[in-house]
């Protein structure tokens, strides 16, 4: 390849880096907070609630994330076509038209969304579930209320201890996003495996491996700093 | 008590979303058999849809070059695509290109999400029965590719060496009915130009493929490969509709015999490949 061709291979590539952090932080955006709640759910003393976040988790820690991205782009087609669906979600649905950007694009973000929320919602769990019982019978002692004892003595603690995990999951997020390519929707994965065969050459996923590496190098050095920051209660 | 109507909300939601998970893989079957059997219907209003659309939906898997691919700049060209860009011309409408999942081509069609399947894709039996094809516009030979500096010099010498196949594709069903099948091992993997450089790697002795492909990707290319003498099966490509869609399929076919005779066909043609090799009449 001629440094020309490199160079307009390498704004292309670098062009669409864009939607890959757009899967990137919306997802992060989205399935941070929805984590908390499905651990705060599956703590929940009210049995049932428990047991279908648990199974909510088991599928989707259970299944491949690619599985996932697939079954969410043919699930509205196949929900208005089945014979079991009521006639009010088959005309909410019907307004959807599945050859929009749009809806390809929010589909592979509902199942990113749902699959990380899983994985977050166990570390939140065992960040919430390692402090010990002695805290908030102490805090209960010097008159804190129950969300007063959470948010103030218990959520600062659990924090610091969920960043190095989450940190983990985030970096593999990082990664993940290249299954958006399966669908198939244009991120720099999919840039890169089409170019493949235009340049007869495997540069562009050399390139696309690059971009990864920096991208979560990044990362590295940011959650290195983050857990510098909140060395507290040392 | 506001926890408690907070985590009823939030239930449903996680419930709704599990439904959505199963509906999709448990409707499957069903809808699928029934889009194959429904033979075509009597108020087929498939082309009025498309005119009034004022666009074809064409779905394609954007890296099979020549007849559609990715170029430098991202935008998809190919023999197919000038043809398709032909037809819809003189329709009057717009063509959209909808790259898509090779692998999942018939539920996109089915479900609506493209109008046609339009990418150098070969006629089988299993297409012909999940599909309403187009009349075959273009035959291709199946070929085997070794590096030029190879022992290899005919079919034969194959025996006991290792053979790159594109996977889910007529070349791999093509190359499993081979008497020589047996004896060889196969490597399948994604995409023909993959197994070329791989084969340069040395990953494998010979691929096996369309020769449009091999063709086109060694001249454009300047690669030292040897096209072995003699092929295993010639096969024809066509176009893919719904199975319903009798009346889009024949205003299609219609405009292609249109461009066939009036020597527009021939012109596309010659761009990509140095000649007509079109087989419409």
């Amino acid at each position: 390849m001629t440094n020309e061709q490199i160079g307009t291979l390498f704004q292309l590539m670098l062009q669409y880096a864009v939607p890959t952090m757009k899967i990137f932080a919306l997802t992060l955006l989205w399935s941070i907070p929805l984590g908390m709640i499905v651990a705060l759910l599956k703590m929940c003393r009210f049995k049932p609630i428990s047991w279908i976040t648990n199974i909510y988790i088991l599928i989707m820690r259970g299944t491949p994330l690619l599985l996932q991205l697939i079954v969410a782009q043919y699930s509205v087609p196949y929900i208005i076509r089945s014979d079991i669906c009521p006639e009010f979600i088959r005309s909410a649905l019907g307004g959807i038209d599945i050859r929009s950007e749009a809806y390809t694009f929010n589909m592979m973000l509902i199942a990113f969304v749902l699959n990380y929320a899983a994985y977050f919602a166990e570390i939140f769990r065992g960040g919430i579930e390692s402090i010990p019982k002695g805290q908030y019978e102490a805090a209960g002692a010097l008159g804190f209320t129950r969300s007063q004892t959470f948010f103030r003595v218990i959520l600062p603690q659990v924090v610091k201890r969920v960043v190095p995990a989450s940190s983990n999951e985030i970096i593999t997020l990082v990664k993940d996003t290249s299954l958006a390519s399966a669908i198939p929707y244009m991120e720099i994965m999919y840039i890169a495996k089409k170019q493949v065969p235009t340049y007869a050459s495997l540069l562009p996923l050399f390139m696309a491996g690059a971009f990864y590496f920096a991208f979560a190098m990044v990362l590295t050095v940011l959650f290195s700093f983050i857990e510098k920051k909140l060395d507290y209660y040392r | 008590m506001k926890n408690s109507i907070k985590t009823r909300i939030l239930s449903g939601i996680a419930a709704a979303a599990l439904l959505l998970t199963c509906a999709g893989c448990g409707s499957a079957p069903a809808a699928t058999t029934t889009a194959a059997s429904a033979a075509p219907a009597a108020n087929d209003d498939s082309l009025e849809k498309v005119m009034s659309a004022k666009k074809l939906v064409l779905g394609l898997d954007a890296s099979f070059p020549p007849m559609g691919f990715t170029n430098e700049s991202n935008e998809i060209v190919g023999f197919d695509i000038d043809m398709a860009q032909e037809v819809c011309d003189r329709l009057g409408i717009e063509l959209v290109k909808q790259p898509i999942n090779w692998d999942n081509k018939e539920e996109d069609l089915n479900l609506g999400k493209i109008d046609c399947i339009w990418n150098g894709m070969s006629i089988n039996a299993a297409r012909a029965e999940a599909m309403n094809l187009s009349d075959p516009y273009m035959q291709n030979e199946m070929i085997f590719v070794v590096p030029g500096n190879s022992d290899i010099k005919q079919i034969e010498d194959l025996s006991g060496k290792t053979v790159g196949v594109q996977t889910g594709s007529t070349a791999q069903e093509i190359l499993e009915a081979w008497e020589l099948y047996p004896n060889v091992t196969v490597t399948a993997l994604e995409d023909n130009v993959t197994l070329l450089n791989q084969m340069e790697l040395g990953f494998s002795d010979a691929v096996f493929l369309d020769s449009v492909v091999a063709h086109y990707f060694i001249t454009s290319n300047n690669k030292d490969y040897y096209v072995l003498p003699g092929n295993l099966d010639a096969e024809e490509y066509a176009i893919g509709f719904r199975k319903a869609d009798q009346a889009l399929r024949d205003k299609v076919q219609e405009t292609l015999k249109a461009m066939k005779a009036d020597g527009k066909l021939a012109e596309i043609s010659t761009k990509w490949f140095g000649s007509d090799v079109t087989t419409i009449k």
